[in-house]
C-alpha cells in the first residue's frame, strides 16, 4: 500500500463569481517527485495557495498525512512540515543570506523573548543550533560561501537556490516549489533538477508547479495536468505526454496565444 | 580582522559615553543639566518602543503617548491615592498596560498603514479623554500633585541626582534588552516579517502574533517611562499625554530611525535639547522677540517631520550613519588603492 | 426627551454633520486620486474659520471678498503643501507619507497659533442671528447657510465630477491610474488637483461653521478625525456615501448629547465620534482578512 503524504478532495476554490481550482482530487504519494503542469490560469498557483493555506478553499477539504488541515493558517502548515518557495522568490532583503535560511528554523526552536532578554544558556544553545542547521542547507543548495552576503546582491539562480535552503530548514515533509525554474538558464536548471533529486532521496516529498516541460519531464515522477482549475489527466510523464486532453489543453494555448 | 579591530573601537567608545554618562549629574560638571538628561531618558525609552514598532512592524502608531499616561496614572493614582508601595503600582501599571495593549492589539493590528494610524490617533484621544473626565480618580485637567517618591529601604529617591541614576539605569536596561531581542529568533522572525510577511508565514512565523507582541512590548516600554516620570516630577496631568505628545514621539522616533535602537537616545536627546535648550534662546533675538515659544516648538517639530521623511525616511541617525559607512568604505578603498 | 428636543438636537446635529460631510468628501476625494488620507485636512477647516475672522475683523474686508479670499489662500497653502511636501517624497512607503501630512498638520497648526494666538473667535454671521422657529425647534440662520452650502457644494461637486473633461480625468485615474496614463492623463497633476480641491471644502465648511461654532488655531485635529469617520462611514466611495456618513454622524453625536446618560457628561461627546471611529475601523478589519484569505 502506498503512503500518500498530502490528499485533496472536491477542492474548489472561487473568486467572486471566478472559478480558480475546480474540483481537484489530488493524491500526492509520500517520497516521490510530483510536478503541476497546465497552461497559464490553470490555477496551478492558487492550488499551492491553498495547500499552504494562504487561501481558505471554498468548499472541499485538503489531508496532510491523514489528517484534515481545515482552517490552519500558513504559519502552522509550515509547523506541521509543509514548506514552500515563492514564484517572486521573496527573499529578506534586510539579513544575510545564512540568516535568511536561519529564520526557517523558527518553528523547529522555542526560546523566546525573556530567554533572550535575559541571555538564559537555553538562547546560546538554540542559537547556535539554528545557525549550524542553517549552514548545513546552506551548504546542501551550494551557497556556503556566500553566507554573508546580502540575498538580492545574487543572481538570480542563486536566490532561488537560497529560498529552497530556507524551505528545506523548516525541515519540511512536503515542498512545494512554485516555478523554481523560470528565468534559469540551461546550467542552473540541471543543477536545479539534481537538487531536487537529492531532496527527495533524503525523503522529503516534492511537489512543483512549472512551465519548463523539459525540466518537468526530466525529473517527475508523477505529472498531475490542471485545465481551467479542473484535473484533465495524471500519471507518468510519458503517459501524460500522450493524452489527448492535455494535447488539445496546451494546442488550445498556443492557438490563443496566436 | 579589520571586524575585530573596529569592534575594540566600539568597545572603547561606548565605555568613554559610559564614563561621561555617569558623570554628567556633579555639580562640578554639567550638573544644572540632571533634569535636561532625566526626560531624555524617559522619552528615550517611549521612543524605543515606537522605532522597534515603526521598524519591525512597518506600521506607526499614534496614539503611544496613551501607554505612557496609562503607565504614569496607574503609578500616581495607587501609589498617591491608594498607598501601594510605587514599586508594585509600578509593575502592576506595566502589566495592565502590556494586557489592554494585547487585547486591544488582536482587532487593531489586523488594520495597516492608514487605518492603523487613524485607530491608534483615535483610541490615544479616547484615552486622553478620560484621563480628564474621570476626574474623581485623576484629578481631571488640573491632574495630580503630591506623588511619592520612589525608595528603597530607608533611601527615597528624593533628589534628582539620585533619580538620575534611577532612571538611566531604567533606560539602559531597556535598550540593552531591546538589544538583545532583535538580535535574537525573535529578533529575526520581526525582520523577517519587514522583510516579507507572506515568505516570513511560510517559514513558520506568525505574522500577527509578532506584530501583537512587538506592540506590547512598545506599550510595556511607555507605560514604565511614564511611572517614573511621575515619580520624578510628583505631579501628573492630561496635557502631558495629549495628541501633541503623541506626535513628539513620533518626531523622536523619526528623527532616532526605525528599527535602530541607539537612534532613539538620539532622537529623544535631539528633541529635548532642542526644546527646552535651543529654541528658548532663539526668544532673545529680537526678530523672534514676540514668539511664543509653545508654538514655535510645534512649527519645528512639523518641519522636522516633513524634512526628515522626504530626504531620509529611514530616520536622521540611520541614515547619517548609513552616509558615515558609504563615505569610510570609500575611504578604506581609496587607501587600498593607494 | 420631547418631539421639540429631538427635533432642535436634529437640526444642530444636520449643520454639524455638513461640516464633517466636508471634510470627509476631502479625505474621499484625495484618498481616491492618491491613495494618502491627508492628515492634515482638518487643519484647513481651522484655516478657513480663522483667516475668515481676520480679514474681516482685521483688515476690514467686506464679507463676500473676505470669505472668497480665505478659501482662496487655503488653496494656495494645500497646493503649496502638496507640491513641497508630499509630490517630493517620490516612492515614499504608507508609513512616511502618514508621517510627513502629520508634520504639515501640525506646521499649519503651529504657524496659526503662532500668528493668531489661543483664543476663540468668531467672525459675523453671514446674515443676521434672527433664528426661525420651526415646529418648535429654532433653527439658527447660520445653521440654513451651512446645510445649504453643504448640499450646494455636494451637488457641484457631482456635476464637477461627472460631466467636465477634468473631473472624468479625476474619476479615471481614480479608477485606473494605469489605464488613466494610457490615455494621456497626468496623473500626478490630478493629485494636485485633489488636494487644491480638498482644501476648498475644508476651508469652505471651516467659512461657513466658524460663525456658529467659533474656531480656533487646534480645532483642526478633531474636525479632521470626524471627517475621516465620515468618509469611512462611507467606505472612501462615492461623494453621496461620504456626505450621508457626516450627517449619520452629526446627528448620533448630537442626539447623544441630548440623552441622559447619568454619570457620563456630554463631555464625551468627542468620544463617541472616536467609539465610532473604532468600531467601523474593527468591522472593516475583520472583513479585511476575511477577505484576503477568501472564506
Amino acid at each position: 500500500m502506498k503512503s500518500l503524504i498530502l490528499e485533496t478532495r472536491g477542492l474548489y476554490k472561487a473568486f467572486g463569481g471566478l472559478t480558480a481550482v475546480d474540483k481537484v482530487d489530488l493524491s500526492v504519494e509520500a517520497g516521490r517527485i510530483t510536478s503541476v503542469i497546465g497552461p497559464n490560469g490553470a490555477g496551478k498557483t492558487t492550488l499551492f495557495n491553498l495547500i499552504a493555506g494562504v487561501y481558505m478553499p471554498t468548499s472541499g477539504e485538503i489531508l496532510f498525512d491523514g489528517k484534515p488541515l481545515g482552517t490552519a493558517p500558513p504559519h502552522n502548515r509550515a509547523a506541521l512540515g509543509i514548506a514552500r518557495t515563492f514564484q517572486n522568490v521573496l527573499l529578506f532583503d534586510n539579513m544575510t543570506a545564512l540568516e535568511n535560511v536561519m529564520t526557517g528554523q523558527h518553528s523547529r526552536s522555542r526560546y523566546g523573548f525573556f530567554e533572550a532578554a535575559l541571555r538564559l544558556p537555553k538562547a546560546h544553545l538554540e542559537e547556535e543550533t539554528i545557525s549550524l542547521n542553517a549552514m548545513k542547507y546552506l551548504n546542501l543548495v551550494g551557497l556556503g560561501m556566500y553566507a554573508d552576503r546580502n540575498p538580492l546582491s545574487l543572481p538570480l539562480g542563486q536566490q532561488k537556490l537560497l529560498t529552497i535552503a530556507r524551505a528545506l530548514a523548516t525541515e519540511p515533509k512536503l515542498l512545494l516549489l512554485d516555478e523554481p525554474g523560470a528565468g534559469l538558464n540551461a546550467l542552473e536548471k540541471q543543477s536545479l533538477s539534481e537538487l531536487i533529486r537529492r531532496v527527495r532521496d533524503m525523503g522529503i516529498t516534492v511537489v512543483l508547479v512549472e512551465h519548463d516541460m523539459d525540466l518537468v519531464m526530466g525529473i517527475a515522477e508523477w505529472v498531475v495536468v490542471l485545465d481551467s482549475g479542473q484535473k484533465i489527466a495524471e500519471g507518468t510523464a510519458s503517459q501524460v505526454q500522450k493524452d489527448k486532453r492535455v494535447i488539445a489543453a496546451y494546442l488550445g494555448e498556443e492557438e490563443a496565444v496566436e | 580582522m579589520l571586524a575585530k579591530a573596529s569592534d575594540k573601537w566600539v568597545w572603547i567608545v561606548a565605555g568613554l559615553l559610559l564614563v561621561l554618562l555617569i558623570l554628567i549629574p556633579f555639580k562640578w560638571f554639567l550638573g544644572p543639566y540632571t533634569n535636561l538628561m532625566i526626560f531624555i531618558a524617559i522619552y528615550t525609552m517611549v521612543t524605543l518602543g515606537l522605532c522597534l514598532l515603526m521598524g519591525y512592524s512597518g506600521q506607526v502608531s499614534l496614539g503611544q503617548a496613551a501607554f505612557f499616561g496609562i503607565g504614569a496614572y496607574f503609578s500616581a493614582i495607587l501609589s498617591k491615592t491608594y498607598g501601594v508601595n510605587p514599586w508594585l503600582a509600578m509593575l502592576l501599571g506595566a502589566t495592565a498596560t502590556g494586557a489592554f495593549a494585547y487585547v486591544i492589539g488582536i482587532p487593531i493590528f489586523r488594520l495597516r498603514g492608514n487605518y492603523l494610524a487613524m485607530a491608534t490617533l483615535g483610541l490615544g484621544i479616547i484615552i486622553y479623554i478620560l484621563f480628564r473626565q474621570l476626574g474623581q480618580y485623576t484629578g481631571g485637567p488640573d491632574g495630580m500633585a503630591g506623588i511619592p517618591y520612589l525608595s528603597v529601604g530607608g533611601f527615597a529617591f528624593n533628589t534628582a541626582f539620585r533619580r538620575y541614576f534611577l532612571i538611566w539605569g531604567f533606560c539602559l536596561a531597556s535598550l540593552l534588552v531591546s538589544q538583545r531581542i532583535v538580535n535574537s529568533r525573535t529578533g529575526r522572525a520581526l525582520r523577517a516579517i519587514h522583510g516579507s510577511e507572506p515568505a516570513a508565514e511560510s517559514v513558520g512565523i506568525s505574522v500577527s502574533f509578532y506584530k501583537v507582541k512587538i506592540f506590547v512590548l512598545s506599550a510595556v516600554l511607555s507605560s514604565l517611562a511614564g511611572s517614573l516620570y511621575v515619580h520624578h516630577l510628583r505631579f501628573v496631568s492630561p496635557q502631558s499625554f495629549d495628541f501633541l505628545a503623541s506626535v513628539v514621539i513620533v518626531v523622536m522616533a523619526a528623527i532616532g530611525g526605525l528599527a535602530s535602537i541607539w537612534g532613539a537616545i538620539f532622537g529623544a536627546a535631539a528633541i529635548r535639547i532642542l526644546g527646552d535648550e535651543i529654541l528658548p534662546r532663539f526668544e532673545n533675538l529680537s526678530l523672534l522677540k514676540s514668539w511664543d515659544l509653545d508654538y514655535l516648538n510645534i512649527i519645528v517639530y512639523g518641519l522636522l517631520l516633513i524634512v526628515v521623511m522626504v530626504f531620509m525616511p529611514q530616520g536622521l541617525f540611520v541614515g547619517m550613519r548609513d552616509a558615515f559607512e558609504r563615505w569610510r568604505l570609500k575611504h578604506a578603498q581609496r587607501e587600498a588603492v593607494t | 426627551m420631547s418631539l421639540d428636543q429631538f427635533l432642535q438636537y436634529l437640526v444642530s446635529g444636520l449643520s454639524q454633520g455638513s461640516i464633517y460631510a466636508l471634510v470627509g468628501l476631502g479625505f474621499t476625494l484625495i484618498y481616491a486620486v492618491t491613495k494618502i488620507i491627508n492628515f492634515a485636512q482638518g487643519e484647513f477647516v481651522m484655516l478657513g474659520g480663522m483667516l475668515s475672522f481676520v480679514l474681516m475683523e482685521s483688515a476690514g474686508i467686506p464679507m463676500v471678498p473676505a470669505l472668497l479670499l480665505s478659501i482662496i489662500i487655503a488653496v494656495v497653502i494645500g497646493a503649496i503643501m502638496y507640491l513641497l511636501a508630499i509630490r517630493s517624497a517620490k516612492k515614499a512607503s504608507e508609513v512616511s507619507l502618514i508621517i510627513i501630512t502629520i508634520g504639515a498638520a501640525i506646521l499649519i497648526r503651529g504657524i496659526a497659533g503662532e500668528v493668531w494666538g489661543v483664543d476663540a473667535v468668531r467672525p459675523p454671521f453671514f446674515t443676521g442671528e434672527k433664528s426661525i422657529s420651526f415646529f418648535g425647534a429654532l433653527i439658527h440662520p447660520q445653521a440654513l447657510w451651512i446645510v445649504g452650502t453643504t448640499l450646494m457644494i455636494t451637488i457641484l461637486l457631482h456635476l464637477f465630477l461627472s460631466h467636465t473633461m477634468l473631473g472624468k480625468a479625476l474619476k479615471a485615474s481614480s479608477i485606473n491610474p494605469e489605464a488613466a496614463k494610457l490615455v494621456g492623463i497626468d496623473t500626478r497633476a490630478m493629485g494636485l488637483v485633489a488636494f487644491v480641491l480638498a482644501a476648498a471644502l475644508g476651508a469652505i465648511g471651516g467659512v461657513v461653521m466658524a460663525p456658529l461654532t467659533l474656531t480656533s488655531y487646534q480645532v483642526g485635529v478633531m474636525l479632521g478625525l470626524k471627517g475621516f469617520v465620515a468618509a469611512s462611514i462611507g467606505g472612501f466611495m462615492s461623494p453621496i456615501a461620504t456626505v450621508i456618513g457626516g450627517i449619520l454622524l452629526g446627528v448620533v453625536e448630537s442626539l447623544a448629547v441630548g440623552v441622559d446618560w447619568g454619570p457620563f457628561t456630554s463631555a464625551y461627546k468627542d468620544a463617541i465620534a472616536l467609539v465610532i471611529l473604532l468600531a467601523i475601523l474593527l468591522i472593516r478589519a475583520g472583513r479585511l482578512a476575511a477577505e484576503e484569505r477568501g472564506s
